[in-house]
């Protein structure tokens, strides 16, 4: 409530045209970043996270068509002609891919392609652009920057070069930034270098940041809202606290309960969830997670026939859930 | 079971015993240059117990698959000596290793990519009947599949029919075909979605009750680890740094490795404040790791001793728990319980 | 860069390991033939003694072994063949002596590159130029018009016989358009003009086939390319589409093209032989064909190994450039 949403997303639908039909990986999304926040995405393989990032970017390839508001800034970015959007990529919204090798170009330096998004936005000369380029390698905690500057992306190493493509997205002071699982392919030690290096950016820069992430650990320290995605839509939304004490859909809960944690002796059994997630589209009717739920007898038909809908649940933020179930599930034996 | 097994098990129950090992692999290098090697595993002793499950972490390289695979008899160690059920295999090959290959069988990461996606299940799990010679039922088949949740109508379906969950188990029943003693998964659910890793977690515990199966488990998520280990060795650079029994390992870590590992681990307690001991620098190359203690170049603890000769796992506490550091840390009395004990 | 030094001492040893290799194999297949060069040599009434006298004067009356000793050492030092008055010098580096053509094979093929060269580079420089233009364009028009002509030409290039395509357009646009010359050499320093314009119809013909392979090649990679993920960096970046397939996409096929491209150009190099046939160029493709037929040993052997040479040269070429264009390439 203190700061105006830079980022908004509202009713957000991708449907791809295949040669098998449409698959609708984006059935209306909505959700919204302050500056200096960080709203955690999660959710299943395929729930379709990482198209609903390309869709905000406008890099969805051509057989994509996208429906529903993104604003940034309050300004509308679908429809934009190709040219208008991007100047806003790279330099009022960045990117931050999970595999740092494959993002970075092997036939350039690092210092030449951190300079490159810097020039892209900037009139700048190549020289000044490359003093840039070292200044934010040097701030995102690369050694001798500008010594290594220089260097390919395969002579780093896989910290090193998330840190690099961290400040090839920082470098324009963006106003948002997305990262789509940036530690998932990095060791725990590196990863908590990684996330650490984020905190501080924010904490500096009042950077806005969609975190795509699988690993709930890592959302629980350092998202402030968490959206958590089924089969291409919202099954649940609220505030990390919200999703972690008062958990309204079962999803959500079964998530919690299937991630074996590393702080506490372990249980007998952890909780699971049967069954694996659907392909987008092929629940045509009622709750796309009923296959898979252990409280759809409670409610009967409705699950089956009648799409839930997100309604308010109680908690601090915007906690919403889309499950018929009324109250809280309990916790599962 | 058949006799072959029951009459190699040792009184010990040794199932399987790595002394000394280690494993150098040659660089391609030119006659002229210095010849180099990745010392992936720079001498260890590991052992495997009858009915226990042996989580083994740490860092990616640090050589727990081509432990695995030495453990398999799938590679050749350079040095050391490689026991199963109390034979020393080292120097078979071949035909030789058979019986030995079926007491050990290996469980991969990739369900998709271990599987030949032009086979049918039913072609799949036969073939390891076959290296041995035996023309399976279909009943025996029947059996393997309801082993790990599924059943005779997916004999029929050919891999890219199934969800990952789903492939990893039919890579496990293919594995449990020749009733083997012990099964080395190698990160067999870092591929899987959470929900789906839970699935195939539980299942590894139940295969356990049933069949008294004991477990390698690889894995880099120690959280995984904890789930199903009874005892946990963690490595660094080709090296054992820490070994014990890991509820011991996991609430005590006596080695400054084991103990930043841990705490780096994030836990899903919003705002929980952690201690955590962020490691600089990164992992140094296997090709030419540090003289005397292998992590000293990022060890918060390190003094001059530490350069000079590797530190060997020493008892910390007494009994079992071992770690190879000068200065291990002190026992942790669970002074600090975790925040989350309350939601238990 | 004493990697790199080292590399080239290692593959120049392995060039010439492999030429003495490939010298000795065309030796030995030569003299296996029944054909006798001294026959052809020694002229109308050959009687036994003559023939011998021919036999003694091309040294071929010594063993395989001797000959080829004394070709590797005229190398060196150069050879004289016969003694006295008669005799025929052949300076080092001495390749052999065509007694038939009666000029050292060395002279030969010095005279003959040019013309092979002219109408190889030209090709070349054509075919490149149209093959990969066409292949990037295929590629990001994928699935258009423009994409589905070019790969249909690729397919009528890649299937069509070169030596029909040659002797088709030496009929419509030599005889019944009479619009440019159908064979003969204009060497470049006496008239550029006419140099080109004698070369216009074998570039063309010898490109036009080659391009397609080049489009093949270079929109199945481009396609390949444009779907990396640090292409899609790129965008993201901000890059316009055309910064986006110029300077990162077309950058990760140079290393391909460059490789096919100096691998083809070589052995062109090396003798452009259907070509040169059917445009009745006295290049060195035709010096090889006519040595084969007349049994000229010290021809075949002499531009086989300098064909050899080049494509062995071309392959080294490549390497370098790989080591330039590929920053993950190190020669160790
Ligand atoms: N270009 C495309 N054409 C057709 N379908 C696509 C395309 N890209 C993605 N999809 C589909 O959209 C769905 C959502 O994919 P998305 O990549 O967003 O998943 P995700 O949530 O990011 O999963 P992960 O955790 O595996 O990255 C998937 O079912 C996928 O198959
Ligand atoms: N066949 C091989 N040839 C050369 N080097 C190898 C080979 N196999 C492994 N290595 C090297 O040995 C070291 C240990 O590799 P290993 O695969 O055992 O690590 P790991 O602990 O399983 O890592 P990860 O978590 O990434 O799977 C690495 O440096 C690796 O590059
Ligand atoms: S709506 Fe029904 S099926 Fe869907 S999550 Fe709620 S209870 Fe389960
Ligand atoms: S031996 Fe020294 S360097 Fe190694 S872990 Fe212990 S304190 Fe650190
Ligand atoms: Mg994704
Ligand atoms: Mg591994």
């Amino acid at each position: 409530m203190a700061d105006r949403p830079v980022l908004e997303v509202h009713d957000l639908h991708v449907t791809f045209r295949t040669e098998g039909g449409l698959v609708p990986a984006v059935a209306g999304i909505d959700f919204a970043v302050a500056p200096g926040k960080t709203l955690a995405i999660v959710g299943e393989s395929g729930s379709g996270k990482s198209v609903s990032s390309a869709a905000v970017m406008g890099l969805l390839p051509s057989n994509a068509d996208v429906k529903g508001e993104v604003l940034l800034d309050g300004r509308e970015l679908v429809g934009l002609p190709n040219d208008e959007l991007r100047k806003i990529r790279g330099n009022d919204i960045a990117l931050v891919f999970q595999d740092a090798l494959s993002a970075l170009n092997p036939y350039y330096s690092v210092g030449w392609q951190v300079a490159e998004a810097y020039r892209l936005h900037h009139d700048v000369s190549k020289k000044e652009a490359l003093e840039r380029a070292v200044r934010m390698l040097d701030l995102v905690g690369i050694p001798a920057a500008k010594a290594r500057a220089k260097d390919y992306p395969h002579e780093f190493s896989g910290g090193m070069r998330q840190r690099v493509v961290i400040a090839m997205a920082l470098v324009n002071d963006p106003k948002v930034l997305i990262a789509d699982e940036p530690t998932t392919a990095l060791d725990v030690t590196v990863q908590a270098q990684i996330m650490r290096l984020l905190e501080d950016v924010q904490t500096e820069f009042g950077t806005a940041l969609v975190l795509i992430s699988h690993d709930l650990g890592v959302v629980a320290e350092v998202a402030d809202d968490v959206l958590v995605m089924y089969a291409g839509r919202a099954a649940e939304h609220g505030s990390v606290k919200d999703l972690f004490y008062r958990a309204a859909h079962p999803y959500s809960l079964g998530l919690l309960g299937a991630m074996p944690r590393v702080d506490v002796p372990p249980r007998h059994r952890l909780t699971t969830i049967p069954g694996s997630p659907p392909s987008p589209g092929s629940v045509k009717t009622g709750c796309p997670f009923q296959p898979r739920c252990a409280y759809t007898e409670r409610v009967g038909e409705r699950c089956i026939t009648e799409r839930p809908e997100l309604t308010p649940r109680p908690g601090e933020g915007n906690h919403e859930a889309a499950c018929h179930l009324g109250r809280r599930p309990e916790v599962a034996p | 079971m058949t006799e072959a097994s029951s009459k190699s098990a040792t009184p010990k129950d040794e199932l399987l015993r790595l002394d000394g090992v280690k494993k150098y692999f040659g660089l391609g290098t030119a006659p002229w240059q210095r010849s180099q090697s990745v010392k992936a595993v720079d001498g260890i002793d590991f052992v495997v117990r009858r009915g226990e499950t042996v989580g083994l972490v740490g860092e990616s390289g640090s050589g727990k698959s081509t432990l695995a695979r030495l453990s398999t008899r799938l590679l050749d160690p350079t040095a050391g000596k490689v026991s199963i059920g109390g034979q020393d295999v080292t120097k078979w090959r071949g035909r030789r290793l058979r019986p030995v290959r079926r007491k050990i069988q290996m469980v991969f990461q990739d369900p998709q990519a271990s599987l030949n996606p032009r086979q049918s299940v039913g072609t799949i799990l036969t073939t390891p009947f076959r290296a041995q010679g035996i023309r399976p039922t279909r009943a025996q088949l029947v059996e393997l599949l309801s082993q790990v949740g599924l059943s005779e109508e997916h004999l029929e379906r050919y891999p890219h029919e199934f969800s990952g969950g789903q492939r990893q188990r039919i890579g496990i029943a293919r594995a449990l075909a020749v009733k083997p003693d012990l099964l080395v998964c190698d990160e067999p659910v870092s591929a899987l979605d959470v929900s789906v890793q839970a699935q195939v977690l539980n299942l590894l515990a139940d295969l356990k009750d049933e069949l008294g199966l004991s477990y390698v488990l690889v894995a880099h998520d120690l959280a995984v680890v904890r789930q199903v280990a009874d005892r946990l060795a963690v490595m660094y650079l080709g090296t054992i740094v820490e070994e014990g029994p890991a509820a011991e390992v996991y609430s005590s870590p006596a080695h400054p490795y084991t103990r930043a590992l841990l705490s780096a681990v994030p836990v899903p307690e919003p705002g929980a404040v952690r201690d955590r001991i962020v490691l600089t620098g990164d992992v140094p190359t296997p090709i030419d790791p540090p003289s005397g203690c292998p992590f000293r170049t990022r060890c918060y603890k390190a003094e001059d001793v530490c350069a000079t000769t590797r530190p060997v796992l020493e008892p910390v506490a007494g009994g079992d728990h071992r770690a190879a550091c000068y200065f291990p840390e002190a026992p942790l009395e669970l002074s600090n319980p975790p925040l989350s004990e309350r939601t238990q | 860069m004493p990697d790199l030094v080292w590399f080239l001492i290692r593959r120049l040893f392995a060039t010439v390991l492999v030429l003495l290799a490939l010298s000795l194999a065309v030796y030995l297949i030569f003299y296996a033939l029944p054909a006798d060069p001294a026959r052809l040599g020694c002229g109308k009434p050959c009687t036994p003694d003559r023939l011998e006298q021919a036999r003694h004067f091309m040294q071929l009356d010594q063993s395989t072994i001797q000959q080829y000793l004394a070709f590797l050492r005229g190398i060196v030092v150069g050879r004289t063949y016969g003694e006295g008055g008669a005799a025929v010098h052949c300076d080092a580096p001495c390749f052999g002596y065509s007694f038939p053509l009666a000029r050292p094979v060395t002279t030969l093929i010095l005279d003959r590159l040019p013309i092979t060269a002219s109408i190889a580079l030209g090709a070349a420089v054509i075919w490149l130029i149209v093959g990969v233009s066409l292949g990037v364009g295929a590629a990001l028009k994928r699935g258009k018009l423009f994409d589905k002509l070019a790969v249909g030409l690729a397919l009528i290039g890649v299937a069509s016989p070169s030596f029909l395509v040659g002797l088709l357009a030496i009929l419509v646009f030599g005889f019944w358009l009479n619009m440019v010359p159908v064979n003969g050499y204009v060497p470049f320093t006496e008239s550029p003009v006419d140099w080109a314009w004698h070369l216009i119809m074998p570039w063309l013909v010898l490109a036009a086939l080659s391009s397609a392979s080049y489009i093949r090649l270079t929109r199945a990679q481009m396609l390949e390319e444009m779907n990396l993920d640090h292409v899609t960096t790129a965008r993201a970046k901000g890059a316009g589409e055309r910064r986006v397939v110029l300077v990162h996409g077309l950058r990760g096929v140079l290393v391909p093209i460059v490789t096919i491209f100096g691998l083809d150009l070589g052995s062109l190099l090396g003798g452009a032989i259907l070509t040169e046939k059917v445009f009745s160029m006295q290049g060195l493709g035709e010096l090889l064909i006519s040595g084969v037929s007349q049994v000229d040993v010290a021809v075949v052997v002499g531009v086989t190994l300098f064909s050899a040479f080049l494509v062995i040269i071309a392959n080294l070429v490549v390497d370098l450039l790989h080591g330039v264009l590929d920053p993950r390439v190190t020669h160790g």
